[in-house]
Parts: structure tokens; sequence; C-alpha cells
């Protein structure tokens, strides 16, 4: 099995008293990296290569993943329902998918809400309560009310369920219907965004995780915090030891508190050689004696329902009575294979209602939408796929956008670049050089220079538009929609502007001198000199301009990919980006592949109707 | 008067053009102390090379850099070989034909190498080519032989015929008449294919990000562009832009270099196309 670093032992101490106990059998603990994902990828790189390690030790929302791709062994066999019941019944329910018993929970994890018991007579209990509580007894900016996880990432979802399960929504139900256009979700979008309008947590809540929130919290900057059991641990060795209770997190009058449910549980992995022995150290870790060395050495909340009664344990740790409760509130994320990607649209939306970028009615349909195409998605044949995948019509939609807006700046800059390149001046070669400057540096190199100029307070964009009086007031270019897509417009057209007037001027270039002279001679103005002789001319160099500006164009990666990263909230996510995470981030390569053909089928289509409409009568056969 | 308005129009082009390119600079010559500071400034007081010391000492930038050295300068190589042969192949032809053929070729030049790099992947995986220079070179290769070919065939076409036969009378083989004659006869327009299927290597992005994966194999386009990784609260913009700096300045030395040639090579391509 895979584990992160095995600190206080404790892993090594039960390891040890196993193969006391079971002589024959070996059991290796590898210590991987600190981080979740990485370890999750471990596994699946393990079980994609066939070796497979004969114990899976993972995390809630792996299960899901790993059991739909067969990749672990059911274990009803082994644990019965009387086993089961031993157990925290939260984590037994984590462990099932699709009616099979895949993941045995040992180790627990739940969110719930810390407060001062030293400040507050009364926990609140309901947003009305919090609402109440924040106001009398918050004192922003010497002390906010909550402190949160806010951060655009897994905690984030953690955090919003609980508000969304308090409120009696769901994000999806058993049926697999997606909830989340609902009102409730738009009330609880609502007041998580009221949350920091009000000044009840501080606006850097947007960038916690969990440490930062804790770190806040312990310097007694904020009333309460919404975190994991870990923190009573760090807590009771802290200033504020004594002084902090728990009790599950706020709820709306009427409804059930609730909890995100987190921890660790151990599965087999489906080729594993001796199942039998696996199965038999698993028994072991969920037994008193392994749950109490985990809760000794490495302060891990126990799964054993028994151990929360337990002497021992209650005399170390006085809050477990209180902590079993919120336990028996958890809940579970949405089971779904698809869970990560779920995850990731609704920290997105979420994450753009704190920041403001949508609003709380927005963000809820487009997270409906969203999710709602993915699952439904999924059930059906790729064509039809097309029609419920609402990330493909976002994603289409800002192309379009982008093409529509950077192809036409570029043909006519390009072309007004050529036309004066043309004439002859001194210092015509030092101009067609630094043309050819942007052209040749690397768009992704470029676009960081430009993330960096586009940069607030420290870019120089926002300073010589204020300079200038363009600006009043320095802007947040690149986290808002339209400054974002602003930026990327803009960044492309300076690149790609070089190239038409490149191309363009060999066009002129290619248009014999007596011609103009017969022109001019037959008393042709500059007007009719431009429209009668030199634009016709030049056709078939526009033509190969555009076709290759607007194929570009429309499968822009790198500039954007690097600039925005599709953001904020998708809305610069263009459809190369959706490609490639739907081929390198979402497991998905034949949609992928899918959606590439038919991406190149319709830019073929586009490339010969320009072809069409810009051939001059006389070139038509 | 006109003339200032054209005065003016021309350099608004170089400052527009140039701008970026000039503020990456000098952000990068600014002391790393001095990169954050409000307000912005616009010519550095002192000039520091701290910034470019520490892309160097503190990250693997000459990594990168060495990557990008064997990716684009094996790419380079192949398709000037590969090319030379297509075009010398296609020289023999009467010339309708030969343009025929090579209009084929162009199609495939103009992809967007977004739309390319998922089946490329597949392909590589396959093969298990990924995080392997082979895979890039072999990619950079095909993205851009029909671009050499272009230029080559254009070249090769302006050695007169007459001379293979003559070389033949010598007694030369096919090859010998390629390697010995037309090669070092077009060495200018080889020259210019060199340098811009180079640069074309050297800036690639997307595919180098997906078929290198490893952080010891990223080139420099990537390196750079995930510089920002490491922290999301600090992001280092000294040596982002000192790095930026040190990727570009050799591309525009080289672009002053062969300035007329690259203009000239582009152009024809174009007014063939």
């Amino acid at each position: 099995m895979i584990g992160p670093e095995d600190v206080g032992g404790a892993w090594a101490e039960v390891i040890h008293r196993f193969h006391a106990a079971h002589r024959g059998i070996r059991i290796d603990y590898i210590s991987g990296p600190w981080s979740t994902d990485e370890r999750q990828n471990m596994y699946i790189r393990a079980f994609l290569a066939g070796d497979a390690f004969e114990l899976v030790y993972m995390d809630v929302i792996w299960t899901a993943k790993f059991a739909s791709q067969g990749w672990l062994l059911p274990l009803d066999r082994w644990f019965s329902p009387e086993v089961r019941e031993t157990l925290i019944p939260q984590g037994i329910e984590a462990g099932f998918y699709q009616g099979r018993f895949y993941r045995v929970p040992v180790r627990s994890d739940v969110g719930m809400l810390y407060y001062r018991k030293d400040l507050l007579p009364e926990p609140p209990r309901t947003w009305e309560e919090f609402e109440i509580v924040c106001n009398r007894y918050g004192n922003p900016p010497d002390r906010y009310c909550i402190v949160f996880q806010g951060m655009q990432y897994e905690g984030l979802v953690c955090n919003y369920l609980e508000y969304l399960w308090g409120a009696g929504g769901t994000p999806i139900d058993k049926d697999q219907n997606v909830l989340l256009d609902r009102d409730e979700n738009i009330s609880v979008l609502s007041f998580m965004k009221e949350v920091i309008s009000q000044g009840w947590a501080p606006r850097s809540v947007i960038t916690f995780q969990e440490q930062q929130a804790l770190e806040f919290f312990e310097q007694g900057k904020a009333l309460m915090m919404r975190n994991w059991p870990y923190a009573w641990t760090i807590l009771r060795r802290s200033p504020l030891e004594g002084k902090v209770g728990i009790v599950p997190f706020i709820h709306r009058t009427g409804h059930e508190p609730a909890g995100t449910l987190g921890g660790w549980g151990l599965g087999i992995a489906r080729g594993a050689r001796f199942p039998e022995a696996a199965a038999k150290f698993i028994e072991f870790t969920v037994s008193p004696e392994a749950q109490k060395v985990l809760h000794f050495r490495r302060g891990a909340v126990p799964a054993l329902k028994s151990l929360f009664k337990d002497e021992e344990i209650l005399q170390e740790s006085p809050h477990y009575t209180d902590l079993y409760e919120v336990l028996l509130k958890s809940r579970m994320r949405p089971i779904h294979p698809d869970y990560p990607r779920i995850s990731s649209i609704m920290q997105k939306h979420v994450s753009a209602v704190l920041v403001g970028i949508e609003s709380p009615r927005e963000a809820a349909l487009q997270m409906d939408q969203s999710i709602e195409g993915l699952i439904k998605g999924k059930r059906h044949s790729w064509p039809l796929r097309l029609y419920f995948d609402h990330d493909l019509k976002m994603t289409l939609k800002n192309t379009l956008v982008f093409t529509g807006l950077s192809v036409p700046f570029e043909f006519l800059l390009g072309l007004f670049f050529a036309l004066l390149a043309h004439q002859p001046f001194r210092g015509r070669t030092m101009l067609r050089l630094s043309v050819l400057v942007p052209w040749a540096l690397p768009t992704a190199v470029m676009a960081m220079a430009w993330q960096w100029m586009f940069n607030n307070p420290f870019g120089v964009i926002n300073d010589l538009m204020v300079r200038v009086g363009i600006l009043s007031k320095p802007m947040d270019w690149l986290s808002t929609p339209e400054g974002a897509m602003f930026a990327a417009v803009f960044a492309d057209v300076w690149k790609t502007t070089p190239f038409v007037a490149i191309i363009l001027l060999a066009g002129l270039q290619s248009i014999p001198q007596q011609l103009k002279e017969s022109l001019s001679i037959d008393g042709g103005g500059t007007r009719m000199m431009f429209f009668h002789l030199i634009l016709p001319l030049l056709m078939p160099f526009i033509r190969v301009a555009l076709i290759f500006r607007i194929i570009h164009a429309a499968g822009i990666f790198d500039l954007i990919w690097v600039l925005t990263k599709g953001g904020p909230a998708d809305t610069t996510r263009t459809l190369s980006l959706y490609i490639y995470d739907l081929a390198f981030r979402y497991d998905e390569v034949g949609y992928a592949l899918f959606l590439t053909g038919l991406f190149l089928i319709s830019l073929i289509l586009v490339s010969l109707l320009i072809v069409r409409s810009t051939a001059l009568r006389y070139e038509r056969i | 008067m006109k003339k200032l308005i054209f005065s003016i129009a021309i350099a608004s082009i170089l400052l527009y053009c140039l701008f970026p390119f000039f503020w990456t600079i000098q952000t990068a010559l600014k002391p790393a102390g001095t990169v954050f500071r409000l307000p912005v400034s616009y010519l550095p007081e002192t000039i520091s090379l701290e910034n470019i010391i520490d892309v160097f000492s503190k990250r693997p930038f000459g990594r990168y850099v060495l990557n990008s050295l064997i990716a684009g300068g094996g790419a380079t190589i192949l398709t000037l070989w590969v090319a030379a042969v297509l075009s010398f192949r296609l020289r023999a032809l009467d010339l309708r034909r030969a343009l025929r053929i090579q209009r084929w070729f162009l199609v495939g030049a103009i992809l967007p190498p977004a739309l390319l790099v998922i089946p490329v992947f597949v392909v590589m995986k396959q093969l298990s080519l990924v995080n392997n220079y082979l895979a890039l070179i072999l990619a950079y290769t095909a993205l851009n032989l029909p671009f050499a070919v272009w230029m080559l065939h254009a070249a090769f076409r302006q050695i007169p015929k007459e001379l293979d036969e003559a070389a033949v009378m010598d007694g030369f083989s096919q090859s010998a008449i390629l390697y010995r004659i037309i090669l070092p006869l077009s060495r200018p327009s080889l020259a210019v294919t060199a340098v811009l299927v180079f640069i074309f290597c050297w800036n690639e992005f997307i595919l180098a990000l997906s078929l290198m994966p490893a952080q010891s194999k990223y080139t420099v386009p990537v390196g750079i562009a995930l510089l920002s990784g490491a922290s999301g609260y600090e992001i280092p913009w000294g040596e982002i832009n000192a790095a930026v700096a040190l990727t570009t300045v050799p591309i525009i030395l080289v672009i002053a270099a062969f300035q007329r040639w690259i203009i000239e090579g582009l152009t024809t391509g174009a007014v063939k196309g």
C-alpha cells in the first residue's frame, strides 16, 4: 500500500503488530508524496500498468472511479453487514459503488465548525443565528466572524456542499439528476457571497486552504472556522487551548446540518495475488487495537464506533463526544466515476461567485448545465453527446468571439502596416525588421510577458492607461471576463499582425509598377488606385492570410493557455483548450479525437467558403 | 504635414511591435527587489543581472535550453535532410505536377498544432516515445516538412538541369548529384530554411507540453510557462522576465542577421500559395 509519509510511525506500529500476529504475511508500507493527487496518480499508473499494489489506501472520493474501472475487488465476502455495523455508517456507505462494497473506512474525517467558547456564549446553529452572532461579535478587520477555505480547489467544494446540504439541497440525486438550478442553490451561493461581502469573512478567504484558515483562526483573528478534525490537535497546543468548541456546520432553519465526509480507507486491488491476506490486514486495521495506535500516534479519527466511547480515548480527546455527533451528520460528496470533473465545475463557479465574476443565478445555471451535460452526455454515443455538451457550447462561443474579434483587427492593421512598409523611405529596413519581431518570438513565452504587462497593480498597461487618462483607475484585466478576453485578443493581434503584413507586403511587391503608373496617367486618384487596382490584385494574398489566420485563431491554444488558462470562470476557454483537457485531464481521448475530427472538418469548410467568396469573377472557372 | 503624419505612423508601429520586448528586457534587468515597486518605473535606475543569474542557479533553465537545442536541432537536421531528398525528387518532375503535389503537402502545413496534438500523442504513446526526444524530433519534422520542401524546391528549381546532365556524363550517381552539386549550390536557402525551421521548433509549445511531461524534459517555452506553478501566491516575475528575455534575444539577433532572406523566403511561399 502507498500512503503519505508515516509521521509518528503509526502505520509501522500497526504493521508490526499485524506481523507478530500473522506470521507468513508481509505488508509493505510505501511512503508516497504528500499530495493526494500525486498518490492517486501513482495508483492509477500502477493499475494501468497491471502491476497493482495489493492494498489500496484511498481517499473517499476515489472509490467510485477505481471501482467503475474494475480495479477493485468487492469486499462483501470478507466484510459482512455485522462487521460493517461496527464502523461509522457514513464511512461504510461511501465504500459502496453500484451496490457492492469496495472500501473499508480506516480514518474518519468530517467538516465542522470550530468556535471560540470564550468569546461566543452560544455557537450559531442556523444561518439566521450566524448573521446575528456575526453582527454582534464580529469586529473586522481586527476580528472577523468566520474563516473557511475559499480557494478554487477541492476544499471549496467541501465548504460549498455543507451550505447546500444545510439548506436542504443536494447536487445530484440518486437517479443522477442534477439539481443545481434550483432556488436553494442560488440562495446558497448568494449567502456565501454575502458572508464575504458583509465582512463576516475576510476578503482574503478566497485564497485560503485549510492551513491559511487555521493560522488565521489561531492568531485570534476570527470567531469561527470551518475545518477538519485535524485542526483540533494543533489548536490544543496553541494559545487557544481550552477556548475552542466544535459543532456541526450552520444550516438553514428547518433543515439538517451536514458536514462533508472525508477520510481514508482500504480496498483490495483486483489483480491482488493474496486477497485473503490483504483482507486479514484490513480487518486488523479496523480492530480497536490498530485504531487506537492510529489515533494515539497519528491523531487519526477512528472509523470504529466503539472508540468514541472508549475511556482511554475520551480522557485524551474529550471532544470526541461532540465529534461523533458531527460525524453522524456527515454526508458523502456525489458518488460518480467522473467526480473530479464534477467537482472542478463546481469549484469554478462557486469561486466565480465569491470573486464576483458571476452572479449566483448565472453560476447556478452554468453549474447545472455543465454537470448535466457531462453526466447525460456520457450515456450517449458521441454524436448525441455533442447535444448535451454544455462545455462544448461555451468554448465554441468563446472561440467564435475570439476569432471574430482578433482576425478583423489583425487583417486591417496588417494591411495598414504593409501599405506603409511598401512606401520607399529611409529606415524601411528597420521597420521591416521590427515588424518581424513579434512574429518570430515564441507565443507561449510572450504570453508570460503579456501576463506581466497586464498584471494589476504592477503591470505597465494599467500604468500607461491611467497616465494617458483612458482608465480612471487600474483595471483587473485578467480576472474579469471582458478584461481577459480583451487581453487575449490584444496579445494575439500583436503577435500575428506581422504575419498578415508580411504576406500582404509580398503581394504589394508583386504588383507591377507600370500598372500603377498607367492608372495614374489615366487620372485615377489614390482611392481609385486602391480599390480598383491594388485590392483586386492583392486578393490571392488576402485569401491566404485570412484562411491562415482564421484557422489559427480558431485553434488558438498556447497564448490562452498561458495567459489566462481559460479563466476567469471559463470565459476565455476556447475549443482547443477544452479538447486538450478532455484528452489530458479527463481521460477521454476517444471523444477528444472525435471533436478534433469535427473541428478539422469545419475548418476545411470555412476555408472553402472563404476561397469561394473571395474569388474574383475572372478567377472562377 | 503629410510627412509628419507618416513619420508618426511609422514610429507608432515601431513602438507597438517592440514595446513588449523592450518591457521584458527592462524588467529582467531590474534588481530583483525593485520589480514589484510602485509607481512603475520605465527605465531601471540600476541595471542588475541578478534575475538572469537566478534563472540559471535557482531553476533548471540550462536544462530547458539544452532540451530545446536537442529537440529543435535534431528536428532541423532531420527536416532539412528529408526535405532535400523530397525536393530533389520533385525537381525531377515537370513543374505543374510538382506544384500539385506540393499543394497537398501544404494543406498539412496550415493545420494548427492544437489539432494535431492528440493524434500525435496517441501514436507516440503507442510507440512508448513519450518523454523521449525522438517524439518531439519526429513531430517537429512532420510539422515543418511542407514548409522546408517549399523553400528547398524553389531553390533547387533555379539550378539548371543541364548541370545534372553534365554530372551524369561525369559518372555521378543521383545521390552524388544531390549531395555534391545541388546542396552546395543552395547553401543560402538551406541556411534560411534551417533558421526558420529551428525558430519554429524553438517556439513550439503544445506538442512539447504534451509529449514531454517530465520536468527534466521541458523545453524552454514549457519551462517558462510553468515557472509560475511553484506557488500561486508569489509569482517570480523578475525571473520569468529574465527567462523570457534570454529566450527571445537570440531569436531577435538571428532574425536581424537574416532579415532580408527571411522576408524573401516567407513571401515566396505566399506568392505561390
